[in-house]
């Protein structure tokens, strides 16, 4: 805002002080009756939907399902986006480049939008941002909400040609909550992690798979609490998906 | 029988003005809490302005129910679970406490929200108030960390998991983010001590921070008053006699261009003026 603006604005704003009324009642009697139905509403929530007691932790075994709070889940569902190109991309970009950008525009934006107008009509440029951003942020929370968790229970996969290691490999797989974050042939997830149906394309060995399982670039949690020869016929199964089992 | 006009007061009337005197004597609290409650804000002032004030009473809310979940919540791998199932099953009304803090958590998300969104369409933003959103961005991004933290601590396999994902995630950041994994997890791999440093993350470190900038930012907005609605009928009026103060100010620099040298008056040589 240029001088003129500002010495415009306090002049305005002044008159509309010295025209105003008491803060006590004026604006405390419509806080205490909006904060007020807040709070009802989060004790008629707390009565009807009652917090649950889930299942203790066990780090040893991975049959999980990582949901964050709702209000992650536009992290969530951004790393998905991300999660079919290579293994570097969706750490950076979902990770590392959109929320940062998002933090920056959030703590700088006073001082990019800086006109004297206020009236959002006449502010193309913000209410642009805003329907961009608020559209993003709606869109990707209801993709998290409603797309499923993974398998059923006692739900297999669509292969064919599992020999024997492959199919402890399978049962591996199903009961590490893989299938949470992964999709083979349409069972699964569909992120974040990348789809595994040609996971054998890549031609890796067992050893190469194994080393991945242990230390995994990040979201991916690590699985080297599992016994050697799971991690095997993890890898097994993982190293054949595509080209063997189909 | 009540004494109201004869004679001194009763005692105890007599002791808590004399004690109410004694502080306002040393304290001035009396004409500040006065000039607090009275000053003047613009008399259009919204119900969308009460957002602000509402993610404050959430935040209180989640303060109390918080401290009372500390009675009975144990950090310890072994003992944290246990403590929640005793919570949600034995303790009275425990079950009311936790799903209080468990959905004003969320309540005081959508609260910020909406508030940062009242304040943003208004552009409430504009000089002098940039601070002000500034110290809010902050708050923001705290509340955020609150729920994060928050969610380990319940201690059962979807937490647990969700919660590696996401340390993961801070971690896998260029430059910084190993440390702040670290930090996080206190060490390389999540451990028995990862619960303590969450707990006390959740209930010392952020609600310290939230308070600090809570603070702040009603200096900002008691300092500078409450913005009035962009669409005030007072305020439009003073933009459209400064807008008619500018153009009859053009108005007479063009007739005084015309009346020296014989040139078209500018607007009528800028395309765009002419056009509309
Ligand atoms: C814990 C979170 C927050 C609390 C407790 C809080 C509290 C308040 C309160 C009580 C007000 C007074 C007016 C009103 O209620 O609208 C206010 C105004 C304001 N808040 Fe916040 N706020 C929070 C978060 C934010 C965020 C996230 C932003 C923006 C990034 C923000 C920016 C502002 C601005 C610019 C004003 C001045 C608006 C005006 O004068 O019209 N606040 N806040």
């Amino acid at each position: 805002m240029k001088k003129a603006d500002k010495v415009a604005y306090d002049k305005d704003y002044a008159a509309s002080k010295k025209n105003g009324k008491p803060f006590f009642p004026y604006a405390i009697y419509k806080d205490t009756i909006i904060a007020g139905l807040a709070i009802l509403a989060v004790i008629v929530l707390a009565i009807t939907v009652r917090a649950e007691v889930g299942e203790p932790v066990n780090p040893a075994t991975t049959d999980f399902i990582p949901r964050p709070e709702w209000y992650f889940y536009f992290a969530f569902e951004l790393l998905k986006i991300f999660a079919n190109q290579n293994a570097l991309t969706p750490v950076i970009m979902a990770t590392f480049m959109v929320p940062n950008i998002l933090i920056i525009l959030l703590v700088i934006w006073p001082f990019i939008d800086r006109g004297p107008e206020r009236r959002i009509w006449k502010r193309p440029f913000a209410l642009g941002t805003a329907v961009l951003v608020t559209t993003g942020l709606c869109y990707l929370t209801f993709i998290g909400a409603t797309t499923p968790e993974g398998v059923a229970k006692g739900e297999t996969l669509p292969l064919t040609g599992l020999d024997a290691a492959a199919t402890t490999g399978e049962a591996l797989y199903l009961a590490n909550g893989c299938s949470s974050c992964h999709m083979i042939k349409g069972v699964g997830a569909p992120g974040p992690g990348p789809e595994l149906t040609n996971e054998g394309a890549k031609g890796w060995d067992n050893a190469k798979m194994v080393q991945w399982l242990k230390a995994p670039l990040a979201p991916m949690p690590s699985f080297a609490s599992l016994p050697p020869e799971d991690l095997d016929n993890l890898a097994t199964f993982l190293n054949g998906l595509g080209t063997k089992y189909k | 029988m009540t004494t109201k006009d004869i004679g001194p007061k009763n005692p105890v009337e007599q002791g808590v003005a004399q004690a109410a005197d004694y502080v306002d004597e040393r304290s001035g609290v009396k004409n500040s809490g006065r000039w607090l409650m009275f000053r003047n804000i613009p008399a259009g002032t919204s119900w969308f302005q009460t957002l602000g004030f509402t993610a404050m009473a959430l935040f209180g809310m989640q303060a109390i129910t918080g401290i009372i979940l500390a009675m009975y919540y144990k950090p310890d791998p072994n003992t944290a679970f246990g403590s929640i199932a005793h919570i949600t099953n034995e303790v009275t009304w425990g079950w009311m406490v936790r799903g209080m803090h468990k959905w004003g958590a969320s309540a005081m998300i959508v609260i910020v929200f909406l508030h940062m969104g009242r304040v943003f369409i208004w552009g409430a933003y504009k000089y002098p108030r940039e601070l002000t959103w500034v110290t809010g961005a902050m708050l923001l991004m705290m509340t955020m960390m609150m729920g994060l933290t928050g969610y380990l601590l319940v201690w059962d396999q979807k937490a647990y998991w969700a919660t590696v994902v996401a340390v993961n995630i801070f971690a896998s950041a260029p430059i910084l983010g190993p440390y702040i994994g670290d930090i996080l997890r206190a060490g390389p791999e999540f451990g028995p001590d990862t619960l303590s440093r969450f707990y006390s993350i959740h209930m010392l470190l952020i609600p310290g921070g939230i308070a600090t900038f809570i603070g702040l930012h009603l200096y900002f907005i008691i300092r500078l008053g409450i913005s009035e609605p962009p669409w005030a009928k007072r305020a439009l009026r003073v933009q459209r006699d400064e807008e008619d103060a500018r153009r009859k100010a053009a108005r007479n620099r063009d007739a005084g261009l015309k009346g020296s040298v014989s040139f078209p008056p500018a607007v009528v040589t800028d395309g765009q003026e002419v056009s509309r």
